[in-house]
């Protein structure tokens, strides 16, 4: 086993916690505080993270943000805890779940210790939209809560080790984990009450929100909710896709970056918009070999710039070539590809392996909306922002009183414009509940939406611009 | 469809170039950025006013005049498509200067291998400058002055 | 063969083609019959690709196939964190 921990990397200092031990199914595992569980062991050579349950096949872990639930194990006793979003710590007992997950060991809800607490603004999601929101509502001075289940903020932007694009007003080519970590800065100075490795787990009538917490259950009368809880990674049918060694590129960058381990030597990225361009970009970075790029569509999906950039280092771009298999039996070890008309048809005779022991799935992120049909907003489907987003006024709020939406939860678009409609949905909000309007949050709303409108100008912009367009309603419909 | 856009390599005709004279004059940019994305950390960086932009989602429009081929801009892009090209160097000599964010990163006078937009070899170049900033480095290669349109990556082997 | 298409649930193309074919022609049958999208990740992976399939056998739009009913716990919890050992006990 070669060392999957990254030691030396152009753009990131991994300054890993003191080094210490964890067992693992009666084993020791060496750990770095700071680590999830997750990375840990992957940089110790697991792969098979769970069986799974009825065909009792190998899973890895697949979205590394707490998503999906493939990392799922069981530790220090209480089943189905999301190790790739869980601190691993000095001594903890970690076991898979075999095809069944056990039996809790022992009470680990604390029902009877329920708190209930009353607050003005819940804000859902620590990322980029979430953290303007916060920001903007506290600078206003609202009483704001934000809520992540991670235990570092920052969402998808501390993996983003590229210089943004965008205006350099709004911190173009400042690179994301740059931004993420002042965003945090930002919201502690302004007073924002940031509760970390806290999982939202409902929404309950008149604006209560109900939150896990090292097993005890809070609940949060709220006046006022700003939903930014991200997206979902898309995942792709094609056979045994859920073969340990298949993960979204979301993953793998999270792994990488923010983990700083490798996901393995050889990488098929399937997708080249601009996600998959990207992540394969930070793999060359972090001297992974990526061996080719692969797109179903006949033209390349992400900028021509990030493109230029594999290319000038040798990493083939193949479009028109769709996956459709996945080789090995207890991990990947290659894949089947073949090529495709305009009508996605299979082109006889094009078919060939590639040898790879990871295939990275970047085929779009899905607005993750579950919260926001718990609550209740009427829902469309919008192809041009991902999928099924909340209807929304101008201003981010949703169909339901005082609840609004930003970020990719809003439809998927780019990390600037994420921020932009956190900071819109945060002064929306806090002029809806203090009934406070003024100069103020005049003017920070019309920074925000000329910021919004800025950048969805141009022909990238005009996939979002039509989406938005369509759901976006007017302030009587949302009553 | 344009090339590009199923490749990802630009060519030389997709591209705002110099004139002979002006290339003749001594360092200048050449942009490889040809897509009306939302990007305009250039237009900023640009002490000379060399580039500009009325729109955030315009190409960049290059003053190649106004342009002294400082460099700067060729670290601050972040889709990395700057580079400066020098054609005064000497009769057979040219140099061009790239961005680079891998390791390892060289040091003056190392011997490194000059690629093309495909990541192929070219030649074989001496690294003459390297500068950093922030996280990117700026090196510069010297390589024949037939390559001068080739030349965009390098490979640098420990 | 083994396509997947929920990977909590262990259901590949298959068994959701052949589920369609059995009459369960919206997602909100599928899911009280196979229990698609009802493991710990609540749908999030599989949702997308069973509307897709759904889709391709029934000649349904996209748009008409909406997404099943949420509920809470989105996350998965210990049954004991919502229940009280003895009723009221929580007012104490
Ligand atoms: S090389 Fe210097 S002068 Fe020329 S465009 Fe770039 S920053 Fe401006
Ligand atoms: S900074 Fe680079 S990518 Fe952005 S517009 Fe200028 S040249 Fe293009
Ligand atoms: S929830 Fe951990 S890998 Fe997806
Ligand atoms: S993949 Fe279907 S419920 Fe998790």
């Amino acid at each position: 086993m070669t060392e999957r921990r990254i030691f030396e990397h152009p753009i990131i200092d991994f300054d890993r916690g003191e080094e210490f031990y964890f067992d693992f199914e009666g084993r020791k595992v060496k750990a770095y505080e700071g680590e999830t569980i997750a990375s840990a062991l992957y940089a110790d050579g697991l792969t098979k993270f769970t069986e799974s349950k009825k065909l009792e096949r190998p899973r890895g872990f697949f979205c590394a943000i707490g998503k999906c639930s493939s990392c799922n194990m069981s530790v220090n006793g209480r089943p189905h805890v999301r190790t790739c979003v869980t601190q691993v710590e000095e001594g903890m007992k970690v076991k898979r779940h075999g095809a069944k997950p056990d039996f809790p060991e022992k009470d680990i809800g604390r029902g009877k210790d329920r708190t209930e607490k009353d607050v003005e603004f819940a804000i859902i999601g620590g990322g980029p939209a979430g953290l303007m929101a916060a920001i903007t509502a506290a600078e206003l001075g609202g009483d704001v809560h934000l809520f992540d289940e991670g235990a570092d903020l920052g969402g998808q932007l501390v993996k983003q080790t590229h210089q943004f694009f965008g205006s350099h007003e709004e911190d173009a080519g400042v690179r994301g984990i740059k931004i993420g970590d002042d965003l945090v800065e930002e919201a502690k100075k302004r007073g924002v009450n940031i509760h970390p490795e806290t999982k939202v787990i409902g929404y309950y009538e008149d604006r209560k929100i109900a939150v896990e917490r090292n097993g005890r259950f809070e609940v949060y009368q709220t006046e006022g909710i700003v939903y930014a809880g991200g997206a979902i990674e898309n995942y792709l049918a094609f056979e045994n896709n859920d073969l340990p060694g298949v993960y979204g590129a979301g993953g793998v960058q999270t792994l990488m970056n923010e983990e700083g381990v490798v996901p393995g030597e050889k990488v098929l990225m399937v997708g080249s918009g601009n996600v998959g361009l990207i992540v394969s970009y930070q793999l060359l970075q972090a001297g992974v070999e990526v061996v080719e790029v692969i797109e179903a569509l006949p033209e390349i999906g992400g900028y021509q710039v990030h493109a230029s950039k594999i290319r000038r280092a040798g990493v083939p771009i193949n479009t028109s070539h769709t996956i459709v298999k996945a080789l090995g039996d207890e991990k990947v070890e290659g894949a089947v590809v073949h090529e495709v008309d305009e009508q996605w048809n299979k082109i006889e005779g094009t078919e060939r392996e590639i040898d790879c022991d990871i295939i990275c799935l970047a085929v779009g992120l899905r607005p993750d909306t579950g919260f926001l049909r718990q609550a209740g907003c009427e829902m469309e489907y919008i192809p041009e922002l991902g999928g099924q987003v909340p209807l929304r006024t101008e201003e981010m709020r949703t169909t339901e009183r005082s609840i609004y939406v930003a970020g990719d939860s809003a439809g998927i678009e780019e990390a600037t414009v994420a921020a932009l409609e956190g900071k819109l949905a945060g002064v929306a909000a806090y002029e809806e509940i203090t009934g406070k309007e003024n100069e103020k949050t005049e003017s920070l709303k019309k920074e925000a939406k000329d910021g919004i409108e800025k950048m969805r100008k141009g022909p990238y912009g005009q996939v979002p611009r039509q989406g938005v367009k369509t759901c976006t309603v007017d302030e009587e419909v949302c009553g | 469809m344009i090339d590009y856009e199923k490749t990802g390599v630009v060519k030389k005709g997709d591209i705002d170039v110099p004139d002979d004279e002006r290339l003749e004059k001594g360092p200048v940019v050449v942009i490889e950025c040809v897509e009306n994305i939302p990007c305009d950390p250039c237009v900023a960086v640009c002490n000379f006013g060399a580039i500009d932009m009325d729109e955030i989602t315009d190409v960049p429009d290059i003053d190649f005049e106004e342009c002294t081929g400082c460099a700067l801009c060729v670290t601050e892009c972040p889709g990395l498509a700057i580079f400066v090209v020098d054609c005064s160097y000497s009769e057979e000599k040219c140099k061009v200067t790239m961005p680079y964010e891998y390791l390892p990163v060289p040091e003056e006078g190392d011997e490194v291998t000059a690629l093309n937009r495909k990541g192929e070899e070219v030649q074989k170049a001496k690294v003459t400058n390297v500068r950093q900033s922030g996280k990117t480095y700026a090196l510069t290669l010297e390589i024949d002055k037939e390559n001068v349109w080739d030349v965009r990556g390098v490979e640098v082997k420990r | 063969m083994t396509t997947m298409v929920c990977r909590c649930e262990d259901l590949t193309e298959d068994d959701i083609v052949e589920a369609i074919e059995d009459g369960y022609d919206e997602m909100e049958k599928l899911k009280r019959h196979l229990r698609l999208g009802m493991g710990p990740c609540q749908g999030k992976s599989c949702t997308l690709l069973a509307e897709r399939i759904l889709c391709r056998e029934t000649g349904k739009d996209i748009q008409e196939v909406a997404e099943p009913t949420a509920r809470p716990p989105s996350q998965p919890v210990p049954f004991s964190l919502l229940a009280s050992p003895k009723r009221g006990e929580q007012d104490e």
